[in-house]
C-alpha cells in the first residue's frame, strides 16, 4: 500500500470519528481491517475483494475436472445445442412438432385440472418474469463515457478494478464473482457461434463490433467476469413444475439486469464489456465458472458452489479491464458426485449418467468433448421436459445434497467433510435420504410462505465466510 | 456451642464422566440447533426427526443425572 493510500488526512479522521457526514467514505482506509458492519458484511480484506471462503475450499491450480485442451474446440452453441429449435436436428422435425404438441396439450390440461404447480397463477407467476429485458453482446451503451465527460478514464491495479467490479456486482445483485484471463486454452470455451448463428470472432481491431453475420471480439478483451445469480431453492425444490420451472428464468432475468448494469458500468469507467447477446450466449458458463473457482462441475454437468450448491446460475462478460483472476478449487464435490448418484436416480428421463468415474466419452453431438465428466443425454432430458413436465425439469438441482439453505450447523460440518474425508460420503448421502432431504416440497404451499425477496437469502455470501 | 460432630462424605465423578456429560451437553445443543435451524429452512420433516432426538438426549441425560446422583449419594 502506498504512503499515500496510508495516511489518514484531517477531514479523513473527522469522518472515521463519526464527527463528519459521508463516514462511508471513509471506507478504503478501512479496508483489511476486518471491521464489521451491517448484515454481518466486513471489509474487504483481500486488495482484490474475494471474500472469505471456508477453510475446506482449497485453491488449485488445475480443476478437478481433468481437460484434455488439445480436443477442446470452440462450440457452436448454434447447431450443437438441443435448446430450443436446435431439438429438432437431434429427433427430427416431426417428433419435435409432435413432441411440441404433447406438451401443449398437457398444460391445457394441467391448467384445467387444477393441478399443484401447473394451475393458472402459476403460469400467470411465470409470465411475469418472462424474459422480455433485453440484452446485448455490447451493452445498452448509454451511459457518458469518461471521453465524453471530458475526463480520463478510470485507472487502478488489476486488484482495484477487481474489488470495485467485485462491489458494484454485489450491488446489482450478483451473489459472487470471480475472473479469469482468456489465453490459448480457455479461449475455446468462447462458442465459436451464438445461438443466434452469428460467428464469434477474435480480432486484433481495438473496439468490439457486430454485423449480421458476426461479433468481433478484441483480443484485448480477455478477461473474463463471472458471477452467480442465486436461485429461489423454495421454487424450485417444487420441481418439476411450472412454479419450479420459472425460477429459471427470474435466474435469468437478473442475470440479464446485473449484465446490462455491469455492462454500463465499465462503460462508465472508459472500459468495454461484451456479454451474452441472448440466454446462454458467448461462451460455457459452467466451464469458465469452474476454471475461475466459482465451483466444481457435478455429475449433472452444472457448476456446484461450495457457498450455494447447484442454487446458482452463472453468467459471463469479457472486458479490457485488468483485473486480478481466480484459480480453481476443490472441494471435495467432484469426489463427492462420484459416490452419491442422487440425481442420476431421481432424473426421470434417465438422462444422467450412473458410472462411478466420470470418462471422456460423449453421448451425442451437444456434448463438448475434451473433459472428463459424467455426459448427459441431453435429448432424453428435452424429450422430458415436452413430454413430461411439460416446463423446464431441473429435479437434478433439487435432489442434490448441496442444495441447502445452510442455517443448521450440520450442513457445513458435512460440507467440511466431504471436503476432507472423501471416505464418508456414501454415508452422508445414505443421510440425506434418511432424513428426507430431496423430496418434492407441496406446490401449493409455496403460496402461503412469507420469504424473502427473491426468495433467497442475499446476505449469504458475506454471512458464512 | 455443642459437640456434635459431622461428617461429610464427597464423592468425586471420575474425569471420564466429566467427560460424558461435555459430550452430552454438545450433543444436546447440536441436535436442538439443527432442529431449530431445519424449521428455519423449512424441512418439517428433518425438523421433527431432529427435534425428537433432541428432546430424548435431554430427558436421557437429565434421568441418568438423577439416577448417578442417588447412586453417588448412596
Amino acid at each position: 500500500m502506498s504512503e499515500t493510500e496510508t495516511r489518514v488526512s484531517r477531514r479523513d479522521f473527522l469522518r472515521l470519528a463519526g464527527l463528519g457526514a459521508g463516514a462511508g467514505l471513509a471506507a478504503p482506509k478501512l479496508a483489511g481491517t476486518g471491521k464489521k458492519t451491517a448484515y454481518g458484511a466486513k471489509k474487504f480484506t483481500d486488495p482484490a475483494g474475494r471474500p472469505q471462503r471456508a477453510w475446506w475450499v482449497k485453491t488449485v491450480d488445475e480443476p478437478t475436472t481433468e481437460v484434455d485442451w488439445s480436443k477442446v474446440e470452440r462450440y457452436n452453441e448454434r447447431t450443437g445445442t438441443v435448446r430450443g429449435p436446435g431439438f429438432a436436428s437431434y429427433v427430427g422435425e416431426d417428433r419435435a412438432e409432435a413432441l411440441g404438441l404433447v406438451q401443449r396439450e398437457l398444460t391445457s390440461e394441467r391448467i384445467r385440472n387444477n393441478v399443484p404447480g401447473y394451475t393458472l397463477k402459476d403460469y400467470a407467476l411465470d409470465a411475469g418474469q418472462d424474459q422480455r429485458l433485453g440484452m446485448s453482446f455490447m451493452g445498452p451503451q448509454e451511459t457518458d463515457t469518461p471521453e465524453d465527460r471530458g475526463v480520463p478514464k478510470w485507472t487502478g491495479s488489476p486488484e482495484d478494478a477487481s474489488r470495485i467490479i467485485r462491489a458494484a456486482m454485489r450491488h446489482y445483485g450478483a451473489a459472487r464473482v470471480a475472473f479469469l484471463e482468456l489465453d490459448d486454452n480457455t479461449r475455446k470455451l468462447i462458442y465459436s457461434h451464438d445461438p443466434d448463428g452469428k460467428e464469434l470472432i477474435f480480432t486484433d481491431e481495438q473496439v468490439a463490433s457486430e454485423t449480421e453475420e458476426a461479433r468481433y471480439i478484441p483480443n484485448k478483451c480477455k478477461y473474463v467476469i463471472l458471477y452467480l445469480v442465486q436461485m429461489s431453492e423454495e421454487t424450485l425444490k417444487r420441481a418439476p413444475t411450472m412454479l419450479a420451472s420459472q425460477t429459471t428464468g427470474l435466474t435469468y432475468l437478473r442475470g440479464r439486469q446485473i449484465q446490462n448494469s455491469t455492462q454500463e458500468f465499465l462503460r462508465g469507467l472508459g472500459y468495454q464489456a461484451l456479454g451474452e447477446s441472448s440466454t446462454n450466449a458467448l461462451a460455457i458458463s459452467p466451464a469458465l465458472g469452474i476454471m475461475a473457482g466459482l465451483g466444481e462441475l457435478s455429475r449433472f454437468n452444472r457448476l456446484i458452489s461450495p457457498e450455494f450448491g447447484p442454487m446458482v446460475r452463472v453468467f459471463k462478460m469479457l472486458t479490457d479491464l485488468p483485473v486480478a483472476t481466480d484459480k480453481p478449487i476443490n472441494a471435495g464435490i467432484l469426489e463427492f458426485c462420484k459416490h452419491c448418484k442422487k440425481c442420476a436416480e431421481a432424473c426421470p428421463s434417465g438422462a444422467l449418467s450412473f458410472e462411478t468415474e466420470p470418462t471422456w466419452d460423449i453421448v451425442g453431438g451437444f456434448n463438448n468433448p475434451g473433459h472428463k465428466a459424467w455426459f448427459d443425454d441431453a435429448v432424453k432430458c428435452m424429450t422430458y421436459w415436452r413430454e413430461g413436465a411439460a416446463t423446464n425439469c431441473g429435479i437434478c438441482f433439487a435432489v442434490c445434497p448441496f442444495a441447502k439453505k445452510d442455517q443448521a450447523w450440520v450442513h457445513s460440518w458435512v460440507k467440511a467433510g466431504i471436503a476432507t474425508v472423501p471416505a464418508m460420503d456414501g454415508f452422508f448421502r445414505s443421510m440425506d435420504d434418511a432424513f428426507g432431504y430431496g423430496a418434492q416440497k407441496d406446490n401449493e404451499e409455496w403460496w402461503y410462505l412469507d420469504l424473502p425477496e427473491l426468495g433467497v437469502d442475499s446476505t449469504r455470501p458475506v454471512s458464512e465466510a | 456451642m455443642t459437640d456434635k460432630t459431622y461428617k461429610l462424605e464427597v464423592a468425586r465423578r471420575p474425569w471420564y464422566e466429566w467427560l460424558a456429560w461435555i459430550a452430552w451437553a454438545f450433543a444436546v445443543v447440536f441436535t436442538l440447533q439443527n432442529a431449530m435451524a431445519s424449521s428455519v429452512e423449512l424441512e418439517p420433516r428433518v425438523a421433527s426427526i431432529l427435534w425428537v432426538v433432541g428432546i430424548i438426549l435431554l430427558l436421557g441425560g437429565a434421568i441418568v443425572y438423577f439416577v448417578r446422583r442417588r447412586i453417588l449419594s448412596a
